[in-house]
């Protein structure tokens, strides 16, 4: 019978110094839960983990295999010694909680944040009826908007593997997200429980999700955290919530690309923090870097049709006015003035500041034509 | 010689143009013409997501439409343009309701999205298009002695629909840099973590505390360079590094500028000149 050698993590913070590892060689046969039973059954049955249903719906059984975090119930031991070509299969509790035993962790923490989030139904008097004996509706194309973040069943794969978590303590973790939003698009929520949900998102670390997407891919069940932060986000920005960089950051994103159709990474920084020095400061890493400086991007070809399509799908997600026309027209014009503008005045003026008009030639040499 | 469209992005123009210069010079040492997908726009970043999905299913469209027009497979060097744009072909290509409805906007442009051209990242395309051994005999001038730390960055190995090699243990990065004549370093800390490029703006402290775990670790095994595939990755080790209180000051490579080095091209050429932490290696 084939096997392989898990090095399991062991440590008892009642009795041991300090965590060590203890290798158990196991068939590879069935899943990697079927692996640590077989240890505790045939082995050593003073090894701790959790574990109940078998079956990928209670979420017990969640923890790391060489670093990367797995539901055991859901890996077979065959895709482990594939994927790792033979190395030893190091098994370890879940990141960012306490031990309690091997591989146990205390989940405690990562709960209470959630609760944060108002992850709950708290019902629209106009909408859910008062009265216990009458039905609350849903509909099924209501369910769509919600149908994958109620399969989160806490396993804590998410908050084991998050960027987030790993740096801002205070980040609340991918699946609270997920949790909020599920209540965030049901229509029986009420709208004052929706704009708490966003403050305390906000509050707690919304802007900070990195987007790696490790969540998405570590998920058992199918939830995708960051997607649903990415909408939270919007909600976030279309309640009022404008102020942090992280909206700011977006709003420069949803104009200079229907401006342009290029975001600006020169004025991304200014316009995030409102300030110059940040533009100021890229340029001199630029120049130190030794590379030319662009102020604006050059328009993409065919930018107008572009523009009507980009309008056109905002138009229909009712978002048309999130368009700021008016620093749109400021680009056009920063465009304009660059691209469009007479070569000899814009040489002229660049020898008038008393800068070199080296480098302006070549940057607009598409307008010139040739080489 | 293979053809192929490129999508540019943000990271391959304007200050960024003599990026995509090393690269078509690169390519054409192992026989690639790449040809530059002129009309494309940004892929939105995967933050016009945050305003409104559909908004970037139809930007991803148009882009990877116009690829389709010129009868091309899609080389995607970022990370981040390579998963928001395979996204967007996974949701196009399993809805037909939503391409439907964004195909009659494209008809505007006389473009459409038929699904026909395949979206590359640079690592499966030089793993399933050029194959190593190509890129093995291209190498004129070997890496010999070079202790270069291999980090793929997340969004080319996450989600795992998207993903181009395997997600836990890839090795496409590693064969690559075989290849050049590296010694290559896969194990050290931080080589799994995010580089922090997309929460600059929105959580500081977190991409600098991200960069001191993955550059210190690279510094911590001895490595003279790390080199990613990501531009995006690169600029936040290269220019965010900076910004640390105590930078390490380990020096990076996007990965097509040390390739252009071993394939003969000139340091200044390749791009490796033209860092913020100078590359000294020879």
């Amino acid at each position: 019978m084939e096997t392989a050698v898990l090095q399991v993590f062991r440590y008892d913070p009642e009795k041991d110094q300090a965590p060590y590892y203890k290798e158990y060689e196991v068939p590879v046969e069935g899943t990697l839960l079927n692996a640590l039973l077989y240890i505790k059954d045939n082995l050593d049955p003073t090894l701790a983990f959790r574990a109940f249903c078998r079956s990928e719906v209670c979420g017990s059984c969640s923890m790391k295999v060489n670093g990367k975090t797995k539901l055991a119930c859901k890996t077979p031991m065959k895709e482990l010694v594939e994927t790792w070509k033979g190395k030893p299969l190091r098994i370890e509790p879940l990141n960012h909680m306490k031990v309690i035993k091997d591989l146990v962790v205390d989940i405690d923490k990562p709960i209470e944040k959630m609760k944060t989030l108002i992850p709950w139904l708290v019902p629209d008097p106009r909408v859910v009826p008062t009265d216990p004996m009458h039905e609350s509706i849903i509909y099924p194309e209501e369910m769509e908007a919600y149908k994958d973040q109620i399969h989160c069943m806490l396993c804590f794969s998410c908050y084991s593997a998050c960027e987030a978590v790993a740096d801002n303590e205070r980040y609340r973790g991918p699946f609270a997200f997920s949790k909020a939003y599920r209540f965030q698009v049901d229509r029986r929520d009420i709208e004052t429980a929706k704009e708490k949900r966003i403050r305390y998102a906000i509050s707690g670390g919304l802007w900070s999700c990195v987007q790696c997407q490790k969540c998405l891919y570590v998920c058992p069940k199918g939830v995708k955290p960051a997607e649903d932060i990415q909408n939270l986000r919007g909600q976030a920005v279309k309640k009022g919530f404008t102020d942090k960089p992280g909206a700011k950051k977006l709003k420069h994103f949803v104009d200079w690309i229907y401006a342009t159709g290029q975001i600006n990474r020169l004025y991304l920084p200014e316009e995030v923090y409102g300030n110059k020095e940040a533009r100021e400061k890229l340029t001199k890493a630029y120049t130190e870097m030794g590379v030319e400086v662009w102020e604006v991007p050059k328009p993409t070809k065919g930018l107008m049709k572009f523009r009507d399509i980009y309008l056109e799908i905002l138009s229909k997600e009712d978002k048309a006015l999130d368009l700021d026309y008016s620093h749109v027209r400021k680009i056009d014009k920063m465009v304009s003035d660059i691209f469009k503008a007479d070569i000899c005045t814009i040489v002229d003026k660049a020898h008038e500041e008393g800068r070199s008009s080296r480098g302006l030639i070549s940057k607009l040499k598409g307008l010139l034509g040739g080489q | 010689m293979v053809k192929v469209g490129f999508y540019q992005g943000c990271c391959f123009q304007g200050q960024d143009a003599h990026m995509f210069e090393t690269m078509k010079e690169m390519f054409k040492r192992i026989d690639v013409d790449v040809v530059l997908l002129e009309e494309t726009t940004c892929c939105g970043g995967n933050t016009i997501d945050e305003e409104n999905r559909k908004l970037s299913y139809a930007i991803n469209a148009r882009n990877i439409a116009l690829a389709e027009k010129e009868g091309l497979d899609m080389l995607v060097s970022c990370n981040t343009c390579y998963m928001v744009i395979a996204k967007a072909k996974r949701a196009l290509d399993t809805n037909k309701k939503l391409r439907d409805e964004i195909n009659e906007l494209l008809k505007e442009e006389g473009l459409e999205y038929k699904g026909t051209s395949k979206i590359y990242h640079l690592l499966d395309f030089f793993r399933d298009v050029v194959g190593y051994e190509k890129i093995k005999q291209a190498v004129k001038r070997p890496l010999k002695g070079w202790k270069v730390a291999a980090y793929y960055g997340c969004h080319v190995l996450y989600p795992k629909e998207i993903a181009v090699d395997n997600s836990d243990n890839p090795s496409s990065l590693q064969e690559i840099l075989k290849a050049l004549g590296a010694e290559v370093i896969d194990d050290y800390e931080g080589k799994d973590a995010c580089c922090g490029y997309h929460s600059f703006f929105t959580d500081k402290s977190m991409t600098l505390k991200k960069l001191n775990r993955i550059l210190g670790g690279v510094k911590k095994v001895g490595a003279d360079i790390v080199a990613t595939p990501c531009p995006l990755c690169f600029k936040s080790f290269d220019i965010y590094q900076t910004n640390m209180e105590n930078p390490p000051r380990v020096p990076s490579s996007f990965l097509p500028e040390i390739m252009a080095y071993a394939f003969g091209i000139d340091k200044d050429k390749s791009g490796l000149s033209h860092h913020l932490i100078k590359v000294e290696k020879e």
